[in-house]
């Protein structure tokens, strides 16, 4: 049988209900989730994929969830479970069979219809509160190994048959999970969400035919390798290589982790080569980045340049061949090494080697280096709720800035990080306040440390918070204190990162960038997060900005005339004859 | 003689009771002065009465005004020049805002701009804490510096938003003590009062759109109440509110956030009437309103308009939040001017981008040349070329077609196919921000009934109504001036709300009794005030919980007005099981709930609540010849085409058929219809 060929509008109204159910999904899981890490912070991805294990849709997912990942995790489950039925449903969070890091747990579910047919299979991937690490976080840094991570791994484990949940593996996890009922809760918000995702498509083929469907994917799929083809075609040929430094810490090198990516643009294959391969082996602590991590932050560094519009499927994503060597902190581990901060810190300056190269071979989509994570404030808390005496875990979000100056203007302020591309949600003070037992003294932006630029970089954000009524423990890892974002195209870098805690006195003592740190009542952490780095010479940015940011205490007159060569008066308004002269000098 | 006008972006629609009977009036809407478009409006209706504007105007009791004239202010940036007042350490509360991005590989659209510039944000050295515990005092002496700032910056309005006012407001009242003493004259906002709830950009941004609204809606209400008076006017002027009533103008003048969404909103209102006419049975009800360049969408769910704090002025996280509960009432750019386009790899898409009303679409003949859905419907014979909107203008066909055969030549496929698709993918984008909105109030779409409101609903409500699985499609009479309609029937309504966090493990009966006894009190002088006179006066309880450590609260009905032993507390936890349950699909009863936050809510009934009917005029003066359709699946029929204004009620008729009124054509497929006994266009899609 031939397949039938659909036309362009009929392709586009069969997107939108695939869309329209992956979103679905994700709704049900926002809305139903127990922890702050999934429901405030929208922590989560939901992706529908084909029955070959391409990614169809993954509307409304966080970037670096789910570009590379859904793919390997359904190859894995059905490499484990080769007779799928109806009513199956797999929990899985393995970073050594494709998942990224051992925190995002997710659900996968085949879809398989009245007759037995295997048609798609739907994910729904949301970090955890906690996992039953060896230490209250679910961004260990400090693990040597998976053992001493100590986070329960599941590879594609059965957690439903006849829709019927295993409670044995339900009970495993509330005796090791930190605040059992929480993850619970989640996880039931999951499994809901996958089972209405699969209806949702059951009903959907029932209703045009899986043939049509079928035909769909496909088409679908060389949709998006067809626009990503004509994006590349239309790029200059050539190869440039790009570096970000992860900051040292614990188990890394002295000097970092210099992260090497090269990419090469081949407009005529209508092709684009990244090679991650010259980069230092894995390493004895939890920064190594996963697979799924490492495609997956690769490709984000080159979609950022190609466009919006294009479909991330997995069609478009063929176009783009990532290369990892075995072995490599840059995707190339294997078990027993731990991935526990896969999704964020490392991954991110891959993100951003791949950016700059980009950046170099087309300037007219450059972005700058996005900032850097994760501070105090957005590390894991813990503790014991000083009125009820109850134990609560969860992640702060407390805010991040981060965005990056591009070729297209100034930045999304509050970018959070390379890897999410700014989905997740900011905490309320109010509420933060309200379920934790903390007290946020102070949140703002932090003058002067913006990415200078044509286009500027986000500012650092700093919090100050502190423990009400009992101790609270904050476990955190800052990168950024000593590399900052870079900018491009002769943009300036971003703010650094920091943190410091003030005592009870009132002094303020320097803290590591790495730490699980025990405040006391009476004590605050001061925390800094890293802003994003510029882009083009300040020199050309429009003095009308400059002034603006200045009356609004972004930045100060002294660096408006040093840095962007603009003349402010005693009122803040532009001196023009003593701004050209400044401008006049060239760039800095 | 009663009046309820509503300024759209095209129209001015406008609804007069007149002993028993109602008729509707459009005139364009004079977007320099929207008062005009109302006086146009008002003219027309004296016109067609034989009456001059004063004689019109002096029979009137009450005017009821819906307008758009505050939520222009906000798009535009054409408000007072507002300060904020914060927090000593949070200024950037409205720049942050709750984080989210449109699409995370989107680096051409901006991040917003704060509602507020940081330059007129002003640290409040004071803090209380969660607990309501004062952690450090109101420092008046830094305060006295400030406000001299204030003073120096020329503001024209301040809003006041410091943290956990909600819990203890004792700085926040000072701060307005304050003001008054160093600022006199100078309109404020104080958060607490205005949007009592947690969550402090909500409150913040509520608080400075109030204020920075002030000066002038007072002015536009003023001038509206004026002008009405200079024509002749001694009645009561009204204006709709967000929340789905009216209130005095005078009222709005001082929290002028009421009315962002006062024309939306009044659309569920009238789906819900007229809804109500038709069967005893109660259904849930979804209301889609059709214009020009967007598509609304609102619920009636068990008989209640549901409110949300998530109303944006503008696009979805890059506009602003108001985070004032309001009807919730959902928009998508998707419309009769929406424009078709083909990209890159050969996908259509429709919309968002609308030819707007200049110069419109290409068939209405003023230049426009791309093709829109009003463009498709003219090819697929949905619309009459010779005689649109009841004659008053005719459209290019010509010119319709030489922009669609550009579309079809790029899908390869014909105009008539291509003009179809175009149909069903602004269906399918119409579809899913209704499956968007019941999926999030728990509504099942096949089992709702469908309302089908604006001049343009009637070109695909009936295929939106098949995707949907809807079995019932109800056009009311009044269906093109909905809002209005709406309007006409609407209660003189309020809320009171305060924020109360208890934890059911830890209830206390005799602390919640007090905090509804207090909001019950401020109703009631409501409704002894405003509402004095009114023909009945009831009230709604309600609270915000969720279960423990959830993030967002649901509003759920208290089953008692008071909490008298634990009979009463386990009916509020069933009640929130099952409301849970009905929103999300799943109940928790192992976990604690807790409550946030208390509302009692008064409503005014005015007049009753029915509809009366509407005086319709015929379409045209002599019948039409059948048409020839095009369906979006293909099929062409000759359709009959009826006058809405002739069918005889209660006739049930078989489609393809077209039914015309002077403000709207409804196209029907194989469904069977009929004009109900109120009037209202009934169509049924069971086979």
């Amino acid at each position: 049988m031939t397949e039938q060929q659909l036309s362009g509008a009929r392709l586009a109204v069969l997107r939108s209900r695939i869309d329209g159910i992956a979103r679905k999904m994700s709704n049900a899981v926002l809305r139903a989730g127990r922890s702050g890490v999934l429901n405030r912070a929208k922590d989560l991805s939901c992706a529908i994929v084909t029955p070959g294990c391409d990614l169809l849709s993954a509307a409304d997912s966080l970037p670096i969830h789910v570009l590379s990942g859904p793919d390997l995790m359904a190859r894995v489950m059905h490499d484990f479970h080769p007779v799928l039925r109806a009513g199956d449903a797999f929990l899985h969070n393995s970073p050594y069979h494709g998942c990224s890091h051992a925190a995002d747990h997710t659900i996968l579910v085949p879809v398989i219809d009245e007759t037995g047919v295997h048609r798609f299979t739907v994910m729904v991937k949301a970090h955890q509160a906690d996992i039953g690490d060896s230490a209250p976080t679910t961004y260990f840094a400090g693990a040597r190994d998976v053992y001493e991570e100590g986070a329960l791994i599941f590879p594609a484990v059965k957690i439903q048959e006849d829709y019927v949940t295993n409670e044995d593996i339900v009970r495993m996890c509330r005796a090791r999970i930190r605040v059992p009922d929480q993850w619970h809760g989640d996880f039931l918000a999951m499994v809901g969400a996958a089972r209405t995702g699969e209806k949702e498509l059951l009903s959907l083929g029932r209703e045009l035919g899986w043939d049509v469907l079928e035909a769909f994917s496909r088409q679908w799929l060389d949709y998006g390798q067809r626009r990503v083809e004509t994006a590349i075609a239309a790029l200059p040929a050539g190869e440039a290589s790009g570096q970000s430094t992860h900051d040292p810490m614990p188990g890394t090198p002295a000097e970092g982790v210099t992260i090497k990516a090269s990419v090469k643009i081949d407009p005529e294959a209508r092709r684009i080569l990244v090679d991650l391969r010259d980069n230092i082996d894995v390493l004895p602590c939890g920064l190594n980045v996963s697979e799924a991590c490492a495609r997956t932050a690769a490709l984000i560094g080159v979609f950022n340049s190609l466009g919006a519009d294009i479909p991330k499927n997995a069609g478009s994503l063929s176009r783009v061949e990532v290369l990892i060597r075995e072995n490599s902190v840059a995707g190339g581990g294997q078990h027993p090494v731990s991935f526990s901060v896969a999704t964020t810190n490392i991954a991110d300056r891959i993100v951003a080697a791949v950016q700059i190269a980009m950046g170099v071979l087309c300037p007219s989509a450059g972005i700058a280096e996005v900032g850097s994570v994760n501070p105090p404030h957005k590390g894991v808390i813990s503790g014991n709720d000083p009125i009820t005496g109850h134990p609560f875990i969860n992640q702060l979000f407390l805010g991040s800035t981060g965005g990056p100056g591009s070729a297209h203007g100034d930045a999304w302020l509050t970018y959070s990080h390379a890897g999410n591309g700014g989905l997740c949600f900011v905490d309320s003070i109010e509420m933060a306040e309200l379920h934790h037992p903390i007290r946020v003294l102070s949140r703002q932006l932090l003058i002067d440390t913006e990415g200078a630029g044509r286009f500027c970089g986000a500012p650092s954000l700093e919090v100050e918070l502190g423990p009400k009524g009992g101790d609270v423990e904050i476990a955190y890892i800052s990168d950024g204190v000593i590399n900052p974002a870079q900018g491009t195209q002769h943009g300036g870098p971003g703010g650094r990162a920091d943190q410091a805690k003030r005592e009870a006195s009132g002094q303020i003592t320097a803290l590591p960038p790495i730490g699980r740190l025990l405040l006391h009542p009476g004590e605050a952490v001061v925390s800094t997060g890293a802003g994003g780095g510029g882009f083009g010479d300040p020199h050309q940015r429009d003095p009308r900005l400059v002034a603006r940011d200045v009356r609004d205490r972004r930045i100060s007159t002294e660096r408006a005339a040093v840095v962007y060569g603009v003349a402010l008066d005693d009122f803040l308004q532009i001196d023009a004859a003593r701004t050209a002269q400044f401008r006049a000098k060239g760039p800095r | 003689m009663w009046f309820a006008s509503d300024t759209g972006g095209t129209f001015t629609d406008l609804v007069v009771e007149d002993e028993g009977k109602w008729s509707s009036y459009k005139a364009p809407t004079v977007a320099a002065d929207p008062v005009r478009g109302v006086m146009d409006a008002l003219q027309l209706a004296a016109d067609d009465r034989g009456l001059s504007l004063d004689q019109l105007l002096g029979k009137g009791e009450v005017f009821i005004h819906a307008t758009t004239h505050a939520i222009n202010a906000v798009l535009t940036g054409n408000t007072a020049r507002t300060a904020l007042l914060t927090t000593a350490g949070h200024p950037d509360v409205l720049l942050l805002r709750e984080g989210g991005r449109p699409d995370p590989f989107d680096f051409l659209t901006p991040f917003p701009d704060p509602y507020i510039p940081r330059r007129l944000v002003f640290e409040v050295d004071e803090r209380i804490d969660a607990d309501a515990a004062v952690f450090r005092a109101l420092d008046e002496e830094s305060f006295a510096l400030t406000a001299a700032k204030l003073r120096d910056a020329e503001v024209e309005a301040v809003a006041v938003c410091l943290l956990w006012s909600v819990i203890n407001p004792v700085h926040e009242l000072r701060v307005g003590e304050l003001l008054d003493k160093y600022l006199p004259g100078v309109p404020y906002t104080l958060s607490h009062r205005l949007n009592p709830a947690p969550r402090e950009f909500r409150r913040a941004s509520a608080a400075a759109i109030d204020a920075s609204l002030k000066p002038m809606m007072t002015h536009y209400l003023g001038s509206l109440t004026n002008r009405l008076m200079d024509a002749g006017f001694g009645g009561r002027v009204l204006v709709v509110t967000s929340q789905g009533g009216v209130m005095d103008a005078a009222e709005v003048a001082l929290a002028p956030i009421h009315v962002v969404n006062s024309g939306p909103s009044m659309a569920p209102v009238a789906g819900r009437a007229y809804v109500g006419l038709e069967s005893d049975t109660p259904a849930d009800v979804v209301i889609a309103d059709t214009g020009g360049t967007t598509f609304d969408v609102s619920v009636v769910r068990d008989g209640r308009i549901p409110l949300t704090r998530e109303l944006w002025i503008g696009t979805p996280i890059v506009g602003h939040l108001t985070g004032f509960p309001s009807v919730d009432v959902r928009s998508v750019g998707a419309g009769g001017g929406s424009l078709a386009a083909v990209d890159a790899g050969g996908v259509l898409h429709v919309g968002p981008q609308s030819a707007g009303a200049y110069p419109g679409p290409a068939c209405y003949g003023r230049g426009g040349t791309k093709p829109t859905l009003t463009d498709a419907a003219v090819l697929l014979g949905y619309l009459d070329a010779d005689y649109f909107l009841g004659g008053t203008m005719s459209l290019d066909v010509p010119a319709a077609n030489a922009a669609m055969t550009i579309l079809a030549d790029e899908l390869g496929m014909s105009v008539a196919q291509t003009a179809a698709s175009v149909v069903e993918l602004a269906t399918e984008t119409m579809t899913q921000a209704i499956l968007d909105i019941t999926v999030k109030q728990g509504i099942d779409p096949a089992n709702a009934v469908l309302v089908g409101g604006g001049g343009a609903a009637g070109m695909n409500i009936v295929f939106i109504a098949r995707r949907l699985g809807c079995k019932t499609v109800v056009i009311p009479e009044t269906g093109a001036t909905l809002s209005a309609a709406g309007a006409l029937i609407s209660n003189l309504t309020t809320d009171y709300r305060r924020t109360g966090y208890m934890a059911l493990s830890q209830f206390s009966s005799e602390r919640a009794n007090v905090l509804i006894e207090g909001l019950e009190t401020q109703c009631q002088h409501f409704a002894d005030g405003p509402g004095a006179g009114a023909l009945s006066v009831t009230y709604a309880y309600t609270a915000e919980a969720r279960y423990a450590d959830q993030a967002w609260e649901i509003e759920v009905e208290l089953p008692t007005r008071r909490f008298n032993g634990p009979d009463d507390v386990a009916a509020f936890v069933n009640a929130f099981h099952r409301e849970h349950e009905r929103l999300y699909a799943f109940s928790d009863h192992g976990s604690d709930i807790e409550i946030v936050n208390w509302r009692v809510g008064v409503s005014c009934r005015l007049r009753e609540p029915q509809p009366e009917r509407l005086e319709m005029k015929a379409a045209r003066d002599r019948p039409a010849a059948p048409r020839n359709i095009i369906l979006p699946n293909g099929e062409a029929h000759e359709a009959l085409v009826y006058d809405w204004s002739l069918l005889p009620e209660g006739m049930v008729l078989n489609g393809p058929a077209v039914v015309e009124s002077p403000f709207t054509t409804v196209i029907i497929d194989k469904a069977r219809f009929q004009r109900s006994a109120a009037g209202s266009l009934i169509i049924e899609l069971e086979e």
